[in-house]
């Protein structure tokens, strides 16, 4: 393993040096700018990725951040004279800002997703290129930067482009891997399937979303300084064209868009092709030809080239390494003892109130967890159970109330804050992440909940409860190959390898046959004696009474009983409401 | 033996560059039979939104380099044209000029089309020292390099010169126009031309009533076109590029309403001439198909030819024009210089030309401007008549029986 | 201050150039509402219907209605062999992108090799006829294009309104596992549609080639504002993706009228993030 680690850190090295050498070797010039455009290619495609195929808010509008950038070395260097290399962090930072700026803004605005986020780059395009066009940045007659001086690396200009180039592809190459690798990415991967589930692991959504868009916009500006000087004149018409927001999201779907190599594998095949067919008669039918092969692919590879490869690796060599449990896993320790004497309250809800649109769903609610209790919640459909867990985890905002998590107030906190106090939920109906795996899924909780995991050991967490729900056989799968069954029992999963203090779980047992009833019971017992607290809502009366301590009866948005189960279930009013509306259904 | 190494390692690397990206440009195989021809390489925009006049060059350029063959070659050898497609862009054109200079080794280039692709390409040529001749740049003033040479005849003020010119034009009219309405394209030579013709209007007091910049690929004319109406100037000038000039007369058409004079900066030939509310437009040329250009042989031979040609690529407006005789004349004044010189050195090229005039069918040509531009303006102004273009003024320079038109 | 004339006659340049936006948002916001396809092809064909429309036109003096059903019969045949394709191959919304991407890539360069790149101009009687009231004009053709226009965004929304077969289309849209479990046969009903947005790019082709002047290279012009139309006018919905398209095109029109008509896409534009921020509702 280390041999091989240290094979490839030395092919590595060996790749980087023949690169950086390649303009001082004795070939044309053309290669050499031939490959700025595959790293122009590569960095544009990249940077689209960390924020569009990662968090899967797509931009139709990196000619924005591309143009800022362009614009702001392109004037810098000429109308201000500062040197050329000086003003590429300067554009980086520009668009960065500019990147940072509409996402400050966009991200707190809840319905601005998918389409509609895509629509908001699309205008930003236009808006910028109609500023630029019309102001003396450009004012419509382009910049000329043929005199301005740049630094001559192997006796010419070309080869320095040629290393600011191969610099950016790498950087954002560096960049899109480091971030594939760490919580970053995974949390961007998770925010891409479900961002409101990802809030509830424990990802800080808007954070997350915000550092990728700067990212991807700096990188998108950078690369627009260097081309400045590439292409020595440039004007409003052709940096906001529309190629330059079509090609790379070409490129990133052609080489597999949630992978931090595939936008890159892309670029170099898209770009190879055009300037293979640049020649007179053939040059319009060759583009044709390429058109044609990029449909084949995409037919026969359709998550991309890149997932293809790994695919075919895969095959090669078997099966994939399975993650192992780690032996020690067990050990971890618990973070309460078992109940003691006193009741503590662990979750404390106070004069909590939520309304939607006019219709009150939680009135003025009052209700205090036990430390180590099984809490059974029940009520009618539409009484609030599901209100109440969406106001616990942060999901809503209260209107009025207090709620404290082992004395401190946690109803201001965003939702990923409380996860990472310690509070897990399940989903009713699951909502997994759909495009990560099964043993993904698991890891993420881990590595966001209270906890905050690294890799290998979150990777090894996940191992372990997937194990405990007994579904460690399905790790590789992906969630939308699991039964109904299964599916519950990753939700369960998830939630209890982020190791909550308190765990919320929402009609876990719906759905589910008799004697898989009692495994859950079981399961759910066991969870209660490693010191975890439990409010269970449910409507299977069977399951309320053998498992809960004490049970909350919520009716119209209120609590109207609590007590032990047998107690409560004998109230008058609890009767009415709950029989009543049982015979009415 | 020193020579035979560094061949391999172009070709490994080459063989390299193959396998990683299935790159296999034009002429690496180096020809080694005698008779080596003289290969001269061009980029133009054969795809893309300038691709309808890449396509007349690209006509031009054929029939040149085949008349030239026919007629012996260049200096005893044949020549080869290496023509790529820089697809309107301007980093295409670059990073393509690098590749007919370094990688395809042609022994000379010539211009692009589009002001873009000119002066991004004009960098490449001033960095490997080749000499660069260009026939339809519209901002004169930023092609500052010393071996850089213009075939069009606008010289070196064109923003001055041509203005100038055509208050001339209609000053020797019964009613020069006292108003003038300027509505422009945003591509940079336009822009810069109507900018020019604003203060030159001033100066020579014709009211610039209305000044309106449009963005180049606007797709409706119709509220602009409202506007024009609305002020109802003397003279509508347009600082249109192919057929921007046919869309907004097409506008105000649907608004009941004829320019009393106008003129168009560059249009595309074929499709205003045969428009019927383009009647009475004037615009600029330095060649079109008929008398007085094609007075000489050779200039008529090549309006045949070039007729000739552009029926056979299906053309709709099969004549040749400025774009065409621009794109003649490069050649001619590249091939003169070797011809002259008997060299294909740049250095003695550009210094012979810098010394000498050339005869193009465009007329004599020198280099006298700022820039290696012409002198002066020596472009005509040309005007729809009849479906036709026929050429107006100067008067001496005009059709045979033709005059300017006016109200 | 310009006067009241000008305003009103851009008003109505406005609202016609909204309708040819319109009328080319259609067929693409179905497609991409609907059936979850986004079809970069969409421009692509309509440019190429708008070349037979032309050429059939000119050359065999085919009459443009009649060349016109010839091409949404064609067209549709097209679009449901498409479809065929993306199911055969169960295409994703991503895909979908690249695939018609390339095929837009393959119609730019057929059309350039049969008709080289020049210009093409379909003269007719009507190209510049106009009708006058008072002192406004509405530019006939531009007329139609938007009647046009309305009528395919009502008939369509009504028939996915109150059709059960256009209801049965929304379904599937919304769950198709559950549609399915009802007994709607999925498969069948888009092909259909997929048939029919592709037949919208051929009628959105024939407008084209009496409006406009063609090019190959057109086919890219008017992917930007299409989108940021069909967007607007919520994916799947006929009549928002007509409002849409009118938004915009009033938007450019007026600002073309008092200001420079550079600034068009700049106040537009602004409009609409000013929108999307405060009023996403909306949208």
């Amino acid at each position: 393993m280390t041999r091989q680690r240290v094979l490839e850190i030395a092919g590595l090295a060996v790749a980087a040096a023949a690169l950086v050498a390649f303009p001082a070797l004795d070939v044309p010039a053309f290669y050499v700018s031939f490959l700025y455009m595959v790293f122009f290619w590569i960095a544009m495609a990249t940077s689209w990725t960390i924020l569009s195929g990662f968090a899967g808010y797509w931009s139709f509008g990196h000619a924005a951040f591309f143009g800022a950038g362009l614009y702001t070395s392109a004037t810098l260097a000429t109308k201000f004279g500062v040197p050329f290399l000086l003003t590429l962090p300067l554009a980086a930072g520009v668009a960065a800002l500019l990147g940072s700026g509409i996402g400050f803004v966009v991200f707190r605005v809840q319905r601005l997703r998918g389409e509609l986020f895509a629509l908001l780059t699309i205008s930003v395009t236009f808006v910028i290129a109609a500023i630029i066009s019309n102001t003396a940045i450009d004012g419509g007659a382009g910049v000329n930067l043929m005199n301005v001086h740049l630094p001559e690396v192997f006796g010419s200009p070309t080869g320095t482009i040629y290393l600011l180039g191969l610099a950016m592809a790498a950087l954002s190459l560096w960049a899109a891997w480091r971030i594939f690798r760490s919580r970053l990415g995974l949390g961007l991967l998770a925010i891409h399937d479900d961002e409101d589930v990802a809030e509830v692991k424990g990802v800080p959504t808007f954070r997350y979303k915000l550092a990728a868009f700067a990212l991807s916009a700096g990188i998108a500006g950078a690369a627009g300084g260097v081309h400045a000087i590439y292409v020595g004149y440039v004007t409003v018409g052709e940096t906001f064209e529309i190629t330059v927001t079509m090609y790379p999201v070409v490129m990133s779907i052609l080489g597999g868009a949630r992978h931090w190599l595939g936008p890159a594998l892309g670029a170099t095949i898209v770009t190879g092709a055009l300037y293979g067919f640049a020649s007179g008669p053939e040059a319009s039918l060759g583009r044709a030809g390429i058109a044609l092969g990029l449909i084949v692919v995409v037919l026969l590879l359709p998550g991309g080239v890149m997932p293809g490869l790994i695919r075919l690796r895969h095959a090669l060599r078997r099966a994939p390494d399975r993650v192992a449990p780690a032996p020690g896993l067990a050990a971890v320790p618990k973070q309460c003892p078992a109940q003691g004497a006193t009741p503590v309250v662990a979750l404390d809800c106070r004069g909590i109130c939520k309304t939607f649109g006019g219709v009150q769903a939680l009135k003025d609610v009052d209700l205090a967890v036990l430390e180590g209790e099984i809490l059974g919640l029940v009520g009618p459909n539409g009484s609030g159970k599901s209100t109440l867990i969406n106001v616990v985890t942060g999901h809503h905002r209260l209107d009025r109330g207090t709620i404290a998590l082992a004395g401190a107030r946690i109803d201001a906190l965003p939702a990923h804050g409380i996860a990472r106090l310690g509070i897990a939920r399940t989903y009713q109906i699951p909502r997994p992440f759909n495009r990560l795996s099964v043993l993904d899924n698991v890891a993420l909780a881990a590595r966001f909940g209270p906890l905050a995991r690294g890799r290998a050991d979150a990777y090894a967490e996940a191992a372990h409860w997937l194990g405990y729900t007994g579904i460690a056989r399905r790790a590789d799968a992906l969630p939308g190959q699991l039964n109904l069954h299964e599916r519950k029992f990753l939700e369960l999963a998830r939630a209890l390898a982020a190791r909550p203090r308190i765990l919320l779980l929402d009609e876990v047992l719906s759905g589910l046959n008799h004697t898989e009833i009692d495994a859950a019971l079981d399961l759910i017992r066991d969870i209660r004696a490693g010191g975890t607290t439990i409010v269970f809502v449910e409507h299977l009366m069977r399951a309320v009474v053998a498992l809960s301590d004490r049970v909350a009866v919520l009716n119209d948005g209120a609590v109207i009983a609590i007590g032990t189960p047998h107690e409560t279930m004998r109230e008058a009013e609890v009767v009415k409401v709950y029989l009543g509306k049982a015979h009415a259904s | 033996m020193r020579i035979d190494l560094r061949m391999q390692s172009r070709r490994l690397v080459f063989a390299v560059l193959v396998c990683l990206t299935g790159l296999w440009p034009d002429g690496a195989v180096a020809q080694q039979a005698s008779g080596k021809p003289i290969r001269i390489g061009q980029t133009l925009s054969l795809t893309g939104p300038l691709g309808q006049t890449g396509l007349t060059h690209k006509i031009v350029s054929e029939i040149f380099v085949e008349q030239l063959n026919q007629k012996g070659g260049l200096l005893g050898r044949p020549v080869e044209y290496v023509l790529l497609d820089d697809q309107s862009k301007a980093d295409v054109a670059r990073t393509l000029y690098e590749r007919l200079i370094t990688s395809d080794r042609v022994d000379l280039i010539l211009g692009p089309y589009g002001t873009g692709a000119i002066l991004a390409s004009m960098g490449v040529a001033q960095r490997y020292h080749k000499i660069f001749i260009q026939n339809t740049l519209g901002i004169a003033e930023q092609a500052t390099y010393e071996w850089h040479f213009a075939a069009s005849l606008g010289g070196a003020e064109p923003q001055n010169t041509l203005p100038v010119k055509l208050f001339e034009a209609y000053g020797s009219t019964a009613h020069p126009p006292k108003t003038i309405a300027i509505v422009t394209s945003k591509f940079p030579s336009a822009q810069y031309m109507a900018q020019g013709t604003r203060e030159v209007a001033k100066r020579v007091g014709v009211e610039p009533v209305l000044y309106l910049e449009y963005d180049f690929g606007t797709r409706d004319y119709g509220a602009i076109a409202a506007r024009v109406k609305d002020t109802n100037a003397d003279l509508l000038w347009v600082g249109a590029l192919g057929v921007e000039g046919n869309q907004l007369l097409e506008a105000l058409e649907k608004l009941g309403y004829k320019p009393p004079r106008h003129f168009y900066l560059y249009p595309s030939s074929g499709p205003l001439a045969v428009l019927p509310a383009a009647d009475g437009a004037l615009s600029l040329t330095s060649f079109e198909d008929g008398l007085p250009y094609t007075a000489n042989p050779v200039s008529a031979e090549f309006a045949r030819l070039f007729a000739e040609r552009a029926a056979k690529a299906g053309l709709p407006y099969a004549h040749a024009d400025s774009q065409a005789g621009n794109e003649y004349a490069g050649w001619q004044i590249l091939t003169a210089a070797v011809t002259a010189t008997k060299s294909l050195d740049d250095k003695a090229l550009a210094e012979w030309l810098d010394k000498n005039e050339v005869e193009t069918v465009l007329g004599k040509r020198d280099f006298g401007g700022k820039w290696h531009n012409s002198r002066t303006d020596y472009q005509q102004l040309r005007q729809v008549q009849d479906g036709r273009w026929v050429a107006v003024w100067p008067p001496e320079k005009a059709t045979p029986g033709a005059r300017l038109i006016a109200p | 201050m310009p006067h009241l004339t000008l305003l009103e006659q851009a008003l109505i340049s406005g609202i016609l150039a909204g309708g040819l936006y319109g009328l080319l948002a259609l067929g693409l916001s179905l497609s991409w509402g609907l059936l979850r396809l986004v079809n970069l092809g969409h421009f692509a064909m309509a440019l190429l219907a708008a070349y037979l429309t032309w050429y059939l036109g000119t050359a065999f003096a085919i009459a443009p209605w009649w060349a016109g059903v010839a091409i949404v019969v064609a067209f549709f045949v097209y679009g449901v062999a498409l479809h065929w394709v993306f199911m055969r191959f169960r295409v994703t919304e991503m895909g979908s992108m690249l695939i018609t991407f390339g095929i837009a890539v393959i119609v730019e360069s057929t059309i350039q090799t049969i008709w080289t790149a020049d210009f093409r101009r379909y003269e007719t009687a009507l190209a510049g006829a106009s009708f006058v009231v008072g002192a406004l004009y509405v530019p006939m053709l531009n007329l139609a294009a938007f009647v046009v226009a309305a009528l395919l965004a009502v008939l369509t929304w009504a028939w996915l309104r109150f059709a059960t077969i256009g209801k049965a289309l929304r379904a599937c849209a919304e769950d198709a596992p559950i549609a399915t479990a009802f007994g709607i046969n999925h498969r069948a009903l888009s092909f259909l549609l997929s048939g029919i947005c592709a037949a919208y790019a051929g009628i959105a082709g024939v407008f084209i080639a009496l409006i406009a002047t063609l090019a190959p290279s057109e086919i890219w012009t008017w992917i930007g504002v299409v989108f940021a139309v069909v967007i607007i006018g919520r994916l799947g919905n006929p009549i928002g993706a007509l409002a849409g398209g009118i938004l915009i095109g009033v938007c450019e029109a007026m600002t073309m009228a008092v200001a420079d008509p550079a600034w068009a896409p700049l106040v537009s534009f602004s409009l609409l993030i000013a929108l999307l921020l405060f009023r996403p509702r909306w949208i």
